[in-house]
């Protein structure tokens, strides 16, 4: 205690004393200089002469100058004063070699820029907790395959309730389905919000409140009415805040809505593909729907929150018994079915992962590179110091002090560099933003407190990872040798071989992540040239979605299972609607498809009627898409065989159907495609179509489903089999559709209201944006992946330069006497670009191999699409412009070579 | 540098900052006067090494052993006078007794057997 009390009260004195510095040494010398006149008064006194008594007082009392350095050093922090003795000392000496200091700073800039910049999209995306109370109680369950533990699926309801019953672990288990915008109205103008349908238990298992009135019940969601939540952002916008909400009605798709509670402000949705999306409306299922009554039908992520004190195992322990008694209860469905237990985080950001990790390892390549760039040069400079190291040392220098200085040498050089590397991830924050679009919070990314750490962290580990070696090694120098020494060459060139050890690691690591961003830009180039097999400009694009809960529009198909069938009305309401809008001014013509190419289309299976049947698990699945008739014209897709769909296909008539080339080629080869006949089969619903379809035509493909490859796919019309009420206008105008677009917008939303008040026009779009928006996402990740390979490239030719150079000048003298010997200047030049083009075509090369080694990761995690993994062009061309800069990198030191005066070469040194 | 550079062994620091010690515990002194004091009592047997003792004073000072202030000498001038804390007051008192335990047994070891 004691002991604490003096040592605190010695800081205090010293920190005190550390801002009186001048007053501290005023007194020092005012109390020495007392001391000695006191003793020169005594000597006087006792007869000694004022001359000699003055001598004999400085004689007895001994070097005043170190007596006051020892008495100095009691009240000063020795170390804090050395080290700023350091700081001013490498300010001054780095000060003086400015090309070794931007070598050192730029390559760490780059680094360690890059390193912050993915970092602080994870720190936002990622590492963000679930927003709800204990979130850590939180898991998901995912039904698996014993086989492929990869796998996860999502259980029915009636599967959740079996959990229920069985379960010891689970506090409770909600189940959570995706969020969709869909029509809102009776509340203002019609319009589009985000819902999402979740069971009763799920604010339970949240274990968040509503801030306003009660969540629904089980039993309160209904085909035609329901109890709804919602959130505080709608009750704010729609309802001004106005406390008497509950009880207000309106109506979601259809569907009668009570709101019945109002969720807190700031409190989050999650779904299983986790965007960070918000939701407005909260609903129940309606559990008698067949979707959700049979054991088959999988739509919605079990989130459940464990028991206090129970652990993952034990849940998932827990899971594994009960998935056996499930087995055996339900083998058709469950059959090799297992659960996984899996933390809520780690479900929700793994689709971040998979972008960002691929992205993490690129920028440890960039800093990995940036630190050999660092720690060549920093090898370089040590040699060329160590007589001054030595020189110091014999001076008296201890170890630690020299280590000391070269660590706060290192340790700036690394702050430098960190600190514009934060500024270059703080520059790039918008491009950061829109490449992170797709993951959740994207918008909010910033650089935050947890990032200026994390950038300090790597500033000060990068300078320990360089600094250190050198340190050691400066640490201890053979005084002798070094001070004897007059000619280094022949040292430096066995030291030569570890730098060019280094230089080739960093060529290879370049040539990696080149080779990743070369395939990625060819991929890119596919999809930004490749042509999307319709004319996408001048068409202007809107969807009017018909509510699916509404009568007026569904009826529910009595046959087979519970699908619902869109009514004559809704068809009329179609029909009406393409009708008066091809009559629009300066509309050419006017179509509608169920997905817009190139967002997607329906899956089903089918057989060919003639052909033999496989069993029902085993057909091939086809692509399909609703369009009106006019759809081929309005988007300019060429017929190549029999005939568009028409007017004439109407529910009375044959069905008919049009396919694409790809189906007919992967189907139906070596035959005539028209007249033949499929039988459908509905996946989800699992329902078999009694009706044949026939196909009447077939027309050229298009990139329906992405833009990368084909898909076999076929178009039925809204006028035949009508089960999707989903339906995007394609208007192509006259003349330039920027024109229209504003005109076109309020005459197709004057139409819908005069046709059905209630209907909202959302989406508005011209194809030409659909598809920007579509390709942007990858383009941002291409230019992300990009411009690290081109730091992690910048950087590997500064390593060859600086190499290079370094050679050059420890030969300066070997190339002094060959030009003397009668050399050509070319024979010198072409000594250093034979060095260059050795260290990096074995860069190259060690590179390619380790790609072909990783390919199957970069074809799995890099965004490599309709382009092989091991797409020879590209390596080709990604090694080509490799070796080309590497050759332009040695260009400079070359030319210096071949500049050496023979004479002020032999005499160098 | 570390402050301990100067010491020529434990034993004699503290013997030199027990003295010191020893000689406030009478009144506040300046530097001078406490070389003067232990060379006079101890009639000239222990010079006190003048260059080791300001350092010693400081050190006692930073360790709050000593306070210090300055004041007016018996010849007015501005002098440094140093005076025992009360830490330093209890520190001697340990100090002593661990002497004499100290030259004790050192002197059981040289009597004659």
């Amino acid at each position: 205690m004691s002991q604490l009390r003096e040592w605190l009260h010695e800081a205090w004195v010293r920190a005190k004393a550390l801002l009186m510095r001048r007053r501290l040494e005023r007194d020092l010398e005012e109390e020495l200089q007392f001391h000695l006149m006191m003793r020169e008064g005594k000597n006087r006194a006792l007869g000694i002469a004022a001359k000699d008594a003055q001598a004999a007082a400085r004689r007895r009392f001994g070097n005043v100058t170190l007596v006051k350095e020892d008495c100095r050093e009691h009240w000063t922090f020795t170390w804090i004063e050395t080290v700023w003795q350091d700081l001013r000392y490498a300010a001054r000496i780095l000060a003086k070699s400015p090309g070794f200091v931007a070598v050192v700073v730029f390559s760490l800039m780059l680094g360690i820029g890059a390193n912050v910049s993915i970092f602080s999209v994870m720190n936002t995306v990622m590492m963000r907790g679930v927003a709800y109370p204990q979130s850590e109680q939180l898991v998901a369950i995912c039904p698996t395959s014993k086989e492929d533990p990869q796998y996860d699926d999502m259980p029915p309801l009636a599967e959740i309730a079996d959990w229920k019953k069985a379960n010891q672990v689970f506090e409770d288990i909600a189940a959570i389905g995706g969020i969709y915008k869909v029509a809102m109205t009776d509340a203002g103008e019609p319009g589009q919000v985000p819902v999402q349908t979740v069971t009763a238990d799920f604010f339970a298992v949240a274990g968040v409140r509503p801030a306003l009135g009660r969540v629904f019940r089980a039993d309160e969601g209904h085909k035609l009415y329901q109890a709804v939540v919602i959130s505080d952002g709608l009750w704010k916008k729609r309802f001004n805040g106005d406390p008497g909400v509950l009880g207000k009605m309106f109506r979601v798709e259809g569907v009668v809505s009570t709101v019945v509670g109002v969720m807190p402000a700031g409190f989050e949705a999650i779904e299983q593909w986790y965007r960070g999306n918000s939701v407005d409306v909260w609903m129940p299922p309606d559990l008698e729907r067949a979707m959700y009554v049979k054991r088959t039908d999988r739509w919605s992520l079990p989130v459940a929150r464990l028991k206090a004190g129970v652990t993952f195992e034990q849940a998932q322990a827990e899971m594994n018994v009960i998935a056996l008694a499930l087995e055996q209860a339900y083998p058709e469905s469950n059959k090799g079915i297992g659960e996984k237990v899996v933390p809520l985080r780690d479900m929700l950001y793994r689709n971040a992962g998979d972008h960002l990790y691929p992205l993490l390892a690129a920028v440890c390549f960039v800093l990995l590179i940036g630190c050999v760039n660092v720690a060549n040069v920093v090898r370089s400079r040590t040699e060329s110091r160590r007589k001054e190291y030595s020189v110091r040392a014999s001076l008296g220098a201890g170890r630690r002090r020299l280590m000391q200085q070269l660590l706060v040498e290192s340790g700036m050089l690394a702050l430098m560099g960190g600190a514009l590397g934060v500024l270059l991830a703080f520059l790039a924050t918008h491009v950061l933003r829109a490449f992170a679009q797709d993951l959740p919070h994207a918008q909010s990314i910033r650089i935050d407190a947890r990032v200026l750490l994390f950038a300090v962290g790597l500033s000060v580990l990068t300078a320990v990872l360089f600094g250190l070696a050198p340190a050691v090694r400066a640490a201890r120098p053979d005084l002798n040798e070094v001070l004897r020494e007059g000619d280094s060459r022949t040292v430096a060139g066995m030291r030569g071989h570890a730098r060019h050890i280094l230089v080739i690691s960093e060529v290879a690591m370049a040539m990696v992540l080149l080779l990743g961003a070369g395939l990625m830009v060819n991929s890119l180039l596919h999809v930004l040239l490749v042509y999307p097999g319709f004319d996408p400009s001048n068409i202007l694009t809107m969807a009017v979605n018909l509510p699916e809960g509404n009568a007026k529009y569904t009826e529910q198909v009595s046959v087979k299972g519970g699908m619902t069938k869109s009514t004559p009305q809704a068809i009329a309401f179609h029909k009406q609607l393409l009708e008066r809008v091809a009559a629009m001014p300066g509309v050419e013509s006017a179509g509608m498809i169920t997905i817009l190419p190139p967002l997607g289309a329906v899956s089903v299976s089918f057989s060919v009627v003639g052909q033999p049947v496989p069993s029902e698990g085993d057909r091939p699945h086809l692509g399909f898409n609703e369009v009106s008739p006019d759809f081929f014209r309005t988007m300019r897709i060429p017929l190549l065989k029999g005939r568009y769909l028409d007017q004439r296909d109407t529910e009375n008539a044959p069905w008919a159907i049009v396919i694409n080339e790809s189906m007919a080629k992967k189907y139906l080869p070596n035959v005539d495609p028209i007249g033949r006949q499929l039988l459908l089969r509905y996946e989800p619903d699992r329902v078999n179509e009694d009706r044949p379809r026939q196909i009447v035509g077939m027309v050229a493909d298009v990139k329906h489903i992405g833009i990368g490859g084909m898909h076999a796919l076929f178009y039925e019309s809204y006028m035949q089999y009508p089960a999707h009420l989903y339906g995007t206008l394609v208007i192509r105008t006259s003349s330039d559709v920027r024109a229209h677009e504003a005109d076109l917008t309020a005459s197709v939303k004057q139409v819908v209201r005069e046709m059905d008040a209630d209907q909202p026009v959302t989406d508005i779009s011209t194809m030409d944006e659909v598809l920007r928006k579509f390709r942007s996402s990858y383009q941002y990740y291409v230019i992300v992946l990009g411009a690290f390979a081109g730091m992690a490239v910048l950087l590997a030719m500064i390593g060859v330069y600086g190499v290079l150079s370094y050679f050059v000048s420890e030969r300066t003298r070997e190339m002094g006497i060959r030009l003397a010997l009668g050399a050509q200047r070319g024979d010198v030049l072409r000594m250093v670009a034979r060095l260059g083009l050795k260290l990096s075509l074995t860069g190259a090369i060690l590179g390619i191999a380790v790609a072909l080694g990783l390919n199957r990761y970069i074809a799995e995690h890099f965004w490599i699409y309709h382009v092989k993994s091991t797409d020879p062009l590209t390596y080709a061309a990604v090694t080509f412009v490799l070796v080309s800069i590497a050759l332009l990198a040695c260009y400079i030191p070359a030319r210096r070579a071949t500049n050496v005066d023979p004479m002020t070469a032999l005499r160098h040194d | 540098m570390s402050p301990k550079k100067n010491d020529t062994g434990d034993l004699l620091r503290d013997t030199l900052d027990m003295l010191i010690l020893k000689t406030l515990s009478r009144g506040e002194m300046h530097g001078y006067g406490i070389a003067e004091y232990i060379g006079d009592t101890s009639e000239e047997v222990l010079r006190v090494e003048e260059g080791a003792l300001y350092p010693a004073l400081h050190r006692l000072e930073v360790r709050g052993l000593l306070a210090a202030e300055w004041g007016a000498s018996e010849n007015n001038r501005r002098a440094k006078f140093y005076r025992l804390t009360a830490t330093g007051r209890k520190q001697l008192a340990e100090e002593t007794a661990h002497w004499g335990r100290m030259t004790s047994a050192i002197a059981r070891i040289l009597e004659p057997a």
